[in-house]
């Protein structure tokens, strides 16, 4: 969308963040897909491609652990970056995560974050300001679009003032909503050069230093709180009063505007932690009744619990809103007891619903219909196969059935191996190929030496298909690297899921499965979503060039 | 949309029809006729062939929500109707609706299209477009979602020029001819404002 005169555009709160880190004269962008994330790191990309990468690098990582430590080499030497993630990357991350907060940053580290209340597209809910406060360090919490470019801008400024890094919390509403954004000038790319004589030692985390970091790390948590009091707002108001934060804040603000009686309310907006127990102590005192709207887990509703004499707490404790789920206008309205519109009659018929499926023609859909038969053939009239996270995951769906489990990257490969060693004949765990090289790769090594009947299967499209059609860190290596890894090129099988290639899909499975050893299959075949958008043609020219497929 | 209320749209359809993509227009002619607007959407795994929708508010004041009040929504557009009915409990008694009668089936138990399309028409202020008519009917296979928001610009304060703007922009880049094929769908939705009962 085109630009007006104030510098003004429509962007999605992700590209906002994304923009925003360009303008602050951000160096390297690293991180790994998942939605509602993905697209913060795609809008940095897409700049760079348009305007040239001069002293710029925008990278996925193989998972979000190395994109954390490729941001945190970017900060040491002196530069601005940003590591972008969903909220359970985060939990791949956190060994750099809490590291670096003890270390601390010389650039500016961003580390953005997108949570997923509602559970859209993701295994839970879980709310990354517990891990901000874990790691003891400052969170950033947006509302709407304009707010995560300016909470970004500033991220980068607060970054290098406390030399730590900065978590911009992010939500799936906030990071998947378009509205008007107004940017700054663009800054060049800043460099404060490596870390001097004084503070080199800092980074190595030898007990007798990561002691006095981590003392110093404690000690400056006034400079956290003062930082978070500049963002955080109390009004004095009526002796009922609201606590807002991220989604709560967006929506209380709007029926603000349809209710006068609650823009009366005693308020406080909270949009950085930590949170000063004094704020906690001014609503105490102003109010009788407080009610608390934050996305989603009782964060800061905890807090005020545990400081409340006479106050009644609303919120998700007793019942107000639901413990789990997001937040809507129509959930604020209830927990107010506000009135509810007078809707349309609806359809008196029943509608089916309509999940997600696999695309037409996809080759998981030719994989699973092979596995299913070669099962029944041996005899398993209820096969139970371990599976992971990726397009391929609607395959759970009938009339596949394909898989029976989805816990987190990498599971299916662990748990098959685990279920294999304890006992499960012939046990396997299916996985795409960059599912794989994210949290596959080290189970691979430990199936070599298993010697039992587990069956890695990976349904290798050479690219992230389901978070929009990334680039794989890797393409075509996964036979080489498992013959390294010690599997004899008889336990190596590459299958093309196609309908013509069933039978003889069908016989190699059957094979393998009575094989009592370790085996890998590849089902390779390109995404035929990928394909019609021309996305391989870079991938194969990178390939003829003598590279791996990876820039 | 006549005071400072908050005028709210649904766009539905399946993942793949293009619901963003039109709901991103309606975004950037409230933009262009300076009315504040914001604009939820759903991506990731939703999108492979399955119920999407977004929302667009629009309005004199500030906004600051990026979803809307189910059961206040104001407008409906459709582009498969399966969907369309299944966004009914989230407008507003006066809603309008406007919906594509072309079903997408990709689902073993998609009910009979008469009993869908008989129900919308039960439905008070349900604009039926038959968007695979005017699709061959303009050579133009991809005509229906012009088509719909034609009709769904009688609704909104937003003025012709403009939505004649947002569609070239949009449209730029695959070249004239396509640009010049949307607008002549668009101007024969705008012409559809009766209920086709």
């Amino acid at each position: 969308m085109s630009k007006n005169a104030k510098n003004e555009s429509l962007l999605l709160g992700d590209e906002a963040v994304g923009f925003a880190a360009i303008d602050a004269g951000l160096t390297g962008i690293f991180g790994y897909p998942g939605t509602p994330s993905t697209e913060v790191f795609e809008a940095v990309e897409a700049e760079f491609k348009k305007n040239g990468v001069a002293n710029r690098v925008a990278r996925w990582a193989a998972n979000e652990k190395v994109g954390y430590e490729f941001a945190l080499g970017c900060s040491y030497i002196g530069k601005r970056s940003m590591v972008t993630m969903k909220h359970v990357g985060l939990n791949v991350a956190m060994d750099p995560f809490v590291n670096s907060a003890i270390t601390g940053v010389n650039g500016g580290l961003v580390v953005v974050v997108a949570d997923d209340p509602g559970m859209h597209s993701s295994q839970n809910e879980q709310d990354s300001r517990y891990l901000a406060d874990f790691a003891n360090l400052p969170c950033l919490e947006p509302s709407t679009p304009q707010e995560a470019y300016d909470f970004t801008t500033y991220a980068f400024e607060l970054s290098e003032k406390l030399r730590l890094p900065v978590l911009l919390r992010l939500v799936t509403r906030l990071a998947h909503t378009r509205g008007v954004v107004a940017r700054q000038e663009m800054k060049e790319p800043t460099d404060l050069g490596i870390p001097n004589s004084e503070s080199r030692f800092n980074w190595v985390l030898i007990p007798s230093n990561a002691r006095l970091q981590y003392q110093r790390l404690r000690d400056n948590f006034g400079q956290l709180l003062e930082a978070a009091d500049d963002f955080n707002k109390f009004k004095k108001g009526d002796r009922r009063g609201v606590v807002v934060s991220g989604m709560g804040k967006a929506n209380f603000d709007q029926l603000c505007k349809e209710e006068a009686t609650i823009s009366k309310f005693s308020k406080l907006e909270v949009m950085a932690y930590p949170l000063n127990d004094s704020l906690i102590d001014k609503m105490l005192e102003s109010c009788d009744e407080i009610y608390i709207f934050e996305e989603n887990y009782p964060y800061i509703e905890d807090k005020f619990i545990a400081k409340t004499r006479q106050t009644k707490i609303r919120g998700r404790r007793d019942g107000t809103l639901n413990i789990a789920g997001e937040l809507d206008p129509g959930v604020l309205r209830q927990a107010l007891k506000l009135s509810m519109p007078e809707k349309k009659k609806g359809p008196t018929i029943d509608l089916p619903a309509r999940p997600p499926r696999m695309c037409d023609g996809c080759g998981h859909i030719d994989a699973y219909n092979a596995m299913k038969e070669a099962f029944n053939i041996i005899g398993v009239s209820d096969p139970r196969v371990f599976g992971d996270i990726g397009c391929y995951t609607l395959g759970a769906q009938p009339p596949f059935e394909g898989i029976d489990t989805c816990v987190e990257m990498g599971a299916s490969l662990g748990m098959a191996l685990g279920a294999a060693m304890s006992g499960q004949v012939p046990s396997v765990g299916v996985i795409g190929d960059s599912t794989f090289f994210h949290s596959g790769l080290p189970t691979l090594i430990s199936l070599v030496e298993s010697k039992v009947n587990a069956n890695f299967v990976i349904m290798d499209n050479r690219i992230t298909a389901m978070t929009g059609q990334q680039e794989v860190v890797a393409t075509d290596i996964i036979p080489q690297l498992a013959q390294a890894a010690g599997l004899l090129p008889e336990q190596v099988h590459i299958l093309t899921p196609l309908p013509k290639k069933h039978e003889e899909n069908v016989k190699k499975l059957v094979e393998i499965f009575k094989n009592n050893r370790p085996d890998l299959i590849i089902f390779k075949r390109d995404c035929i979503q990928a394909m019609r958008k021309g996305l391989y043609a870079k991938i194969n020219e990178e390939k003829k060039a003598g590279g791996h497929g990876h820039e | 949309m006549s005071s400072d209320k908050l005028y709210g749209i649904i766009v539905a359809g399946v993942g793949g029809q293009g619901a963003i993509t039109l709901a991103q227009l309606f975004l950037g002619a409230a933009w262009r006729s300076r009315l504040h607007t914001m604009q939820s959407e759903v991506h990731g795994m939703s999108q492979r062939g399955g119920s999407v929708n977004a929302q667009i508010s629009i309005s004199k004041a500030e906004v600051t929500a990026p979803l809307l009040l189910s059961g206040a929504v104001d407008l409906l557009i459709s582009m498969e109707p399966l969907e369309a009915l299944r966004y009914v409990p989230f407008l507003s008694k006066n809603a309008t609706i406007i919906t594509s009668t072309e079903p997408t089936i990709n689902m073993d138990n998609y009910p009979d299209i008469n009993l869908i399309l008989g129900a919308l028409r039960e439905i008070p202020g349900t604009i039926l477009v038959d968007t695979a008519e005017h699709a061959k009917k303009l050579a133009n296979k991809n005509a229906g979602n012009m088509v719909l928001l034609g009709v769904a610009s009688n609704y909104t304060p937003i003025d012709k020029t403009i939505w004649h703007t947002i569609i070239e922009e949009r449209f730029a880049s695959k070249g004239e001819k396509v640009v010049v094929k949307n607008i002549e769908a668009f101007d024969i939705g705008k012409k559809i404002i009766a209920p086709s009962s």
